[in-house]
């Protein structure tokens, strides 16, 4: 299994990763992706397709029915088990609704003392720090005594980055990190997250359905369709020229406002699979537009193309990026 | 094409629209004077982020409001017919009936007990009392076969719970059109829906011009989704509007400040590196009621005049309109060649 | 302060209406003359004076006196106490017992869980009577006795709210954003589970209250209560009932006493829960 694009050490690894719930929904089937040390991936699908299920692996959240998750060259699973507290601090979640994840009747300032409480870690030299860090994210001392339903959406995003970056960790996972925020605002907090990746050298992992926020912010990313990666790429050539013919689709539907460069997104038929019953073969071919007889009872597996790409496909560059 | 506002009589006329709400911080200024024509069956886009009211200018043309209103003043023609000061039961003959609506959240916006067939034909035989049982039931087929359902003889049957999410949005859409309004609401009718299913109810959307006389006002906070639908753009910054007109003269050479900064914040095809652009500051508190530019606290190039009171739309090109009293000279700042 | 300060609000909120405000009136003067019934009563209210049974109200006895001679009105008064003591016992008992089962039956293995639910079931589905009969059978009458009683019967209720509460919470956000943290479960159930989930088990606790009262009033009348020489208002309904041919206004006064504390309790309660309603967020 060829890891995808980097020159990087890996930092993070899934290795045949698969996700059951009740015995009977795939979330996840064969995962396998490596992410490097100070790599910004990110993680695009649509509903069903295992990116929130991928990233609650990674921090520990679910547990892997089978397949391993390697952070630093150890399983999740052992790190939990012998030293759980030191692997929560490597690896922080973001959650995607930003105030529902702050504790409703605490103040910011009482969630915010929660990390240093609950790692035991030095308390001066602590408030100090996140002094330090509120100034760096914009925030201002007075937030501290208000309550989750009295800030904004974009102060509520920060908060949760404040808490996470309070321990220092080498990965940060960001599910929908501008969902709902305006995209007048949005440039604002991904220039922060970009300064602080390069500052304090973190990994990010970084889900989000906005394929321009993808564009501009990752270096690789990885495509999923019902609990599969389809196809895993530098985010330039993935862009440029999609070798899969679900991120051909996908990435055709993101509506361009210049009247130049506007082209017609590719419509597929049908919905999304549910995953209780994937289709046979490969799975996404009740929808692909160029499905051929052995796509219906071959199950492509996941393969490497040149320049570091993968396909799951068993025939890649097919479809034509932008339709007719 | 695009100056066809000027010279047929719109469909709807609002003009000088406020709401204003009670709320526990005082009163709540919704809209601040909406100045606005819709042309007959053309697709207006109502662009606009938190806070801009665009929900509400949708709310009011149905008159829909929630109980803490306390003031709607100003005039809202609707083929001639001033909207604005009907009683309920003569408003409520609109609704329904010449003004339909799509909403955002299919899953709530459809009642969970009623099958859609059930649906369906509440809505035919409102339009059309007393239609017989298997006339609703042909129609009902046939509107549903027009949104791209397939089976749409079995679906009547099914309950909204065991549809999803695209599905639902085109019984909404089927529903809507099966009103033959005059005039068609839809507010952030693809927000929900996932990417791929958004191309379909799209694309759909636009292959409705078409089949579709009247005309759409569609709300959406995307910009890039108005620009592939819309006929003419309207874009609104904390209860007013600050611009509009064709939508490609509008995204193609903006006039107002705001809607030039919302453009540039648009993560666009760029490349990855480089600084992301983003408006500094907030969006005002509708509890404000200022009499200045609400844009002023965040705009680039404000000045005292900005201060002085509400500009007000005037013109700003063929068909075109601006809210800001400096467009012509900022126009001129920026067509004038960069200092070596 | 924002507690207090919620609470104040509170407290506007419940008496901005007419039955909110009645019921705050009553519930403020039972708590006055049971917290202090010796200062609030005239006299001793367990001094005979046989000479001067059934007297009518006069100014050494503002009801008059009963068959024995006792002034009415003082044991009235310590009736009050009584009432209000046990109906706070009883729901201490049964807010934690009900909590920490309730709590503990979101969490267990779903045949455990099973288990505590069966145990809530057969317990309010018990007659409350019978079961006083029983217990009291058993181990005989007395103020504890009737403690456990009601504690026990309204255990089941208090334990399926916080339940209910608790799996409605398991899933939200910030929990899991706890979990990532690596708070620990008691950590999370503590400090972040049951300040949120108490506010609906305090409001059941205050629209309980009369329920309590009630069941201890009729468990005295039956003679299955507290004992005298302690009077309960259930106890002077008995007594004034088994004399009811020679003077009517002990009884009466006595069912009247139950009666308005009874509903002012509940009118307090209702508009407690109406004005503590999510409404009280958009406030902040």
């Amino acid at each position: 299994m060829t890891l995808a694009a980097t020159a990087l050490p890996a930092l993070v690894e899934f290795a045949g990763v698969s996700v059951i719930f009740d015995g009977r929904v795939r979330a996840l089937d064969d995962v396998t992706l490596a992410v490097g040390k100070g790599e910004i991936v990110g993680l695009v699908g649509e509903s069903g397709s295992g990116k929130s299920t991928l990233c609650r692996v990674l921090v520990g959240l679910t547990p892997p029915s089978s397949g391993t998750v390697k952070v630093g060259g150890r399983t999740v699973t052992e790190q939990l088990a012998q030293a759980p507290l030191a692997f929560r601090r490597r690896a922080q979640l973001l959650l995607q609704d930003a105030v529902a994840s702050l504790s409703p009747r605490m103040t910011i300032g009482r969630t915010l003392e929660e990390p240093i409480t609950i790692h035991a870690l030095p308390r001066a030299n602590a408030r100090l720090e996140l002094d330090g860090i509120l100034t760096r994210l914009g925030l201002s001392t007075d937030v501290l005594a208000k309550f989750p339903h009295q800030i904004s959406g974009g102060q509520a995003r920060r908060v949760g980055v404040a808490r996470a970056l309070l321990m220092k960790p080498e990965i940060i996972v960001a599910d929908e990190p501008t969902a709902g925020l305006d995209v007048s605002v949005q440039g604002e907090l991904l220039n922060l997250l970009l300064d602080l990746q390069r500052d304090f050298g973190l990994t990010y992992l970084l889900v989000s359905h906005n394929l321009n926020v993808i564009r501009r912010v990752t270096e690789r990313t990885a495509v999923m369709y019902l609990g599969q990666i389809v196809e895993d790429a530098r985010t330039s050539e993935l862009f440029a020229k999609p070798a899969h013919p679900y991120s051909a689709a996908l990435l055709s539907t993101n509506p361009v406002v210049d009247p130049k460069k506007r082209a017609h997104p590719i419509v597929l038929q049908g919905e999304i699979p549910s995953a209780v019953n994937p289709p046979s073969g490969c799975r996404f071919h009740t929808r692909c537009p160029v499905a051929q007889p052995k796509c219906t009872s071959d199950p492509p597996l996941l393969l490497p193309l040149d320049g570091g790409r993968r396909v799951r496909c068993h025939f890649p560059f097919s479809l034509a990026p932008r339709g007719q | 094409m695009n100056a066809a506002i000027e010279f047929a009589r719109p469909l709807v006329s609002i003009r000088h629209l406020r709401l204003e709400a009670l709320t526990a911080r005082g009163t709540a200024h919704i809209l601040r004077g909406i100045d606005l024509d819709i042309g007959k069956g053309r697709i207006v886009g109502v662009v606009g982020e938190s806070g801009s009211g665009k929900s509400s200018l949708a709310a009011c043309l149905l008159r829909l409001l929630p109980a803490n209103v306390s003031r709607l003043d100003g005039e809202i023609l609707f083929d001639g017919v001033d909207l604005v000061p009907l009683r309920e039961p003569a408003m409520n003959a609109y609704r329904g009936a010449r003004i339909a609506m799509i909403f955002q959240d299919p899953m709530t916006a459809l009642n969970p007990l009623f099958t859609v067939g059930t649906h369906l034909r509440d809505v035919l035989r409102r339009r059309h009392p007393g239609m017989a049982s298997d006339e609703a039931r042909r129609r009902s087929i046939a509107a549903l076969s027009s949104v791209g359902i397939a089976d749409a003889a079995l679906r009547l049957d099914s309950y909204p719970h065991q549809l999803s999410g695209g599905m639902r949005q085109r019984v909404m859409i089927s529903m809507a059109l099966a009103v033959e309004p005059d005039l068609l609401l839809a507010d952030e009718p693809t927000t929900a829906l996932d990417a791929t299913v958004e191309a379909q109810i799209v694309s759909l959307l636009e292959n409705l011009r078409r089949t579709f006389s009247g005309s759409i006002v569609f709300i959406s906070h995307h910009l890039g989704l108005v620009a592939q639908l819309c006929d003419d753009l309207c874009v609104m910054y904390a209860g007013t509007i600050v611009e509009s007109g064709p939508v490609d003269d509008v995204l193609g050479g903006p006039r107002h400040p705001y809607t030039r900064a919302l453009l540039a914040c648009e993560l666009d095809d760029e490349a990855a590196g480089g600084r992301l652009v983003s408006i500094p500051g907030e969006v005002p508190d509708p509890v404000d009621a200022r009499d200045a530019c609400v844009f002023a606290p965040r705009c680039p190039h404000v000045r005292e005049a900005c201060l002085a009171g509400m500009p007000a739309l005037r013109d700003a090109g063929p068909g075109r309109r601006a809210a800001c009293v400096r467009w012509e000279e900022i126009e001129f700042e920026r067509s004038k060649p960069a200092p070596r | 302060m924002t507690a207090l300060r919620t609470a104040w609000t509170i407290l506007r909120r419940v008496c901005a209406t007419l039955t909110g405000a009645t019921g705050f009136g009553i519930v403020l003067v039972v708590l006055v003359a049971a917290l202090f019934a010796p200062w609030v009563a005239t006299a001793d209210p367990d001094k005979l004076d046989v000479m001067n049974r059934f007297s009518a109200p006069s100014l050494a006895h503002w009801l008059g006196t009963d068959h024995l001679g006792r002034d009415l009105y003082s044991r009235l008064v310590h009736g009050a106490t009584i009432a209000l003591a046990v109906a706070l016992s009883a729901i201490a008992v049964a807010l934690s017992v009900g909590t920490l089962l309730g709590v503990a039956a979101a969490y267990l293995p779903p045949r455990l869980e099973r288990f505590v639910l069966i145990v809530f079931d057969v317990i309010a589905s018990f007659p409350s009577m019978v079961l006083a009969l029983a217990i009291v059978a058993v181990f005989g009458p007395s103020t504890t006795i009737v403690i456990i009683i009601a504690g026990i019967t309204l255990m089941p209720h208090f334990g399926r709210v916080a339940r209910g509460q608790v799996l409605a919470l398991k899933s939200a956000p910030f929990l899991e954003a706890e979990r990532i943290l690596g708070a620990s479960f008691g950590r999370i159930v503590g400090y972040h589970i049951l300040p949120n989930i108490i506010g609906p088990l305090v409001i059941l606790a205050s629209m309980d209250i009369p329920v309590v009262i009630t069941i201890e009033a009729g468990l005295s009348f039956l003679g299955l209560g507290v004992r005298p020489p302690l009077a309960s208002w259930g106890t002077l309904i008995q007594d004034g009932y088994q004399f009811l041919s020679e003077s009517w206004v002990p009884v009466v006064v006595a069912s009247s006493a139950l009666a308005v504390a009874t509903l002012g309790f509940t009118l307090f309660g209702e508009a407690l829960r109406d004005a503590v309603d999510p409404r009280i967020r958009q406030e902040h």
